[in-house]
């Protein structure tokens, strides 16, 4: 079965898109190993033809960190279907207590908004796995 | 009525100023209609501040002198209070950014409006304030300098 890619922000430099990169681990790594795969976003803007290929003939859930939506355009332009976008500052306003600090590494605030992100994510798996079952 | 805009570019960032407002000089700008005004957050303000996350204002009938807090608004950078530039009594709040903070960085000067005041002394509230222009110097200066410094 094609597993569902995963493209987050590459997460460089501000704390919202750390969040979106550690995120995309939990669920390709903890929590939907078996149905997930990740694309890094680095490898789409290099235009690797891997990863093109990897996001070409699958659905895909991007993360994004701020409002240029780096993630979900890259998938579009890379001719990906975008089939949930996500944005960090939603999953935050969702998760107010919850506020993200720090880049390289996360403070505690941080890493249980992306554990809350992995799991919506995670949700958001299931149904498209769900739908390619019943289809 | 179209209001004129003055625009001003610094490196690769557009800061829009309207002719007609009036700025306090933390950003929060002033538009007169009558006996009310509403406030809201300059463009430069909010582009300076970031994505917003959540914004908060004060109720309805909260009386404010100038430099009381009528609002806050916390974005993916920093939390930020603002100063009323105005004496007078809340009598609206923009109740859509409850849902939608992002209105202010989207319109600033339109939807992401933050209160509308009954102004009481207007006359001499103006008198400290900057008009257009004057604010359009005042952004300008410190543009530069954050450009210089980056």
């Amino acid at each position: 079965m094609t597993k569902v890619v995963i493209v987050p922000c590459s997460g460089i430099g501000k704390s919202y898109g750390t969040v979106a990169r550690e995120g995309a681990y939990v669920v390709t790594e903890d929590l939907r190993p078996d149905t997930t795969q990740l694309v890094p976003l680095s490898l789409l803007v290099l235009g690797d033809e891997l990863a093109r290929a990897d996001v070409a003939g699958a659905q895909a859930i991007t993360i994004d960190g701020c409002k240029l939506a780096c993630a979900t355009k890259m998938v579009a332009e890379s001719g990906g279907t975008v089939a949930h976008d996500l944005a960090v500052l939603d999953v935050y306003r969702r998760h107010r207590d919850l506020k993200p600090a720090g880049i390289a590494e996360l403070n505690e605030g941080g890493q249980k908004l992306a554990q809350a992100l992995a799991e919506e994510v995670a949700t958001l798996v299931d149904e498209l796995t769900d739908e390619v079952k019943h289809a | 009525m179209t209001e004129e805009i003055l625009e001003l570019t610094v490196d690769k960032f557009t800061f829009r100023v309207p002719k007609g407002l009036y700025f306090n000089d933390t950003g929060v700008w002033v538009r007169p209609e009558g006996s009310v005004a509403r406030l809201g957050l300059s463009d430069f303000s909010q582009q300076r501040s970031g994505d917003m996350a959540f914004a908060e204002v004060k109720p309805v009938e909260t009386t404010l002198n100038p430099g009381d807090e009528f609002a806050s608004v916390e974005t993916i950078k920093v939390n930020v209070i603002l100063p009323s530039p105005v004496t007078g009594a809340i009598v609206d709040t923009n109740r859509a950014l409850e849902e939608a903070p992002e209105l202010i960085n989207q319109d600033p000067y339109g939807k992401g409006w933050l209160v509308a005041v009954e102004l009481t002394d207007w006359e001499a509230d103006k008198s400290k304030l900057l008009d257009a222009n004057a604010y359009y110097a005042l952004i300008k200066r410190q543009a530069e300098e954050e450009v210089k410094k980056a």
